[in-house]
């Protein structure tokens, strides 16, 4: 399966496209970092605050810095993708890409639980208070997983590359 | 593709001798320091060393663009006082890069030290460091009035966020553009 998809990409216009601009490679690299920054950064404090941390923070802020989140993942999303299809051969077959997006995954599937069973509530909280315990569940997933996209995606030069 | 920067800036054992063109012998004493060794030479020093500075990186430069974006006006509703705490942990982020920085460095010193890109991130990171320290001291000195409204925020606060937000972006590109030029 894997090889088949490699197939289809490589030769396609957008595989030839990222391979053949030669600036594409590090400005995607850039926006990537950035978005990371933007995504993490935004997260960070989203999930010290729904840990019970930082509580000089009121609650209902995280309305205003999960857009961030999102325009950080959205980089990261597009970027990643790109270079997913300028050299499908090596990230499909790397484990710690491949570990990177399960993690991805659970983090989406963990922003779900946030959106669905949390969200809807924060403004009941008391906005300077503690916090349920779902919502310092969710928050460690959050931190956990979020590291360790970060720290996986970095490594992908150096682990498990065949 | 994503490998190529790895080789090129690790120079293997015999290339480092060849590499440094009449540099200062402090870079060539560094590259064959114990940490230089097992930065530059061990199979988990590099990997790790460089996990560490992505992480900083990630709250250093998280926090400070969430802070400049609140200055500026394009973040609103989050409290200034917020932003104190903050300010301890993009501190102790730096912290962790300046120590995972300064590791890398040693592991390719003399190659480092003549790297265009790289000497332009650095000023990038002192660059912010400093408008940091000034955007804190602000901070502490002004809480009161800008959490009391927005258009309290002078215009001299919103240019040291816009300073710091160029530091950071600038650090960022930089950083990447060394594995390329």
């Amino acid at each position: 399966m894997t090889e088949a998809l490699v197939q289809a990409i490589e030769g396609g216009a957008i595989n030839t496209w990222v391979l053949s601009t030669y600036w594409l490679w590090p400005l995607l690299e850039i926006i990537h970092f950035i978005g990371l920054s933007l995504l993490l950064g935004s997260m960070l404090v989203v999930d010290l605050r729904l840990a019970g941390f930082l509580r000089q923070i009121d609650i209902t802020a995280m309305h205003r810095l999960l857009p961030w989140a999102v325009i950080g993942f959205a980089m990261n999303a597009t970027s990643g993708f790109l270079f997913f299809m300028g050299d499908p051969g090596r990230y499909a077959i790397n484990i710690g890409f491949q570990v990177k997006m399960i993690l991805v995954l659970i983090a989406g599937l963990n922003v779900l639980v946030f959106a669905l069973r949390i969200n809807p509530h924060i403004d009941r909280w008391e906005r300077h208070g503690d916090t349920p315990a779902i919502a310092k569940a969710v928050a460690w997933v959050s931190l956990c997983t979020w590291t360790g996209v970060l720290l996986l995606g970095r490594l992908i030069p150096y682990i498990g590359t065949g | 593709m994503a490998r190529r920067r790895r080789y090129n800036l690790r120079p293997v054992g015999q290339q480092k001798s060849n590499n440094n063109h009449g540099g200062l012998p402090v870079f060539e004493w560094l590259e064959s320091s114990s940490l230089g060794i097992w930065v530059g030479e061990s199979l988990w020093g590099y990997p790790i060393v460089l996990g560490m500075h992505a992480i900083g990186l990630a709250i250093v430069v998280g926090i400070f663009v969430m802070l400049d974006l609140r200055l500026l006006g394009v973040i609103r509703g989050v409290s200034f006082a917020a932003f104190q705490s903050l300010f301890r942990l993009a501190w102790i982020g730096l912290v962790i890069n300046a120590v995972s920085g300064s590791a890398l460095f040693s592991s390719q010193a003399t190659t480092f030290v003549e790297s265009t890109p790289f000497l332009i991130k650095i000023s990038a990171v002192i660059a912010g460091v400093i408008v940091g320290v000034f955007m804190q001291r602000r901070l502490a000195r002004r809480l009161a009035d800008w959490d009391g409204a927005d258009s309290n925020i002078e215009a001299s606060a919103k240019l040291l966020a816009l300073l710091s937000l160029v530091c950071w972006i600038g650090a960022i590109f930089a950083g990447r553009l060394i594995a390329y030029l």
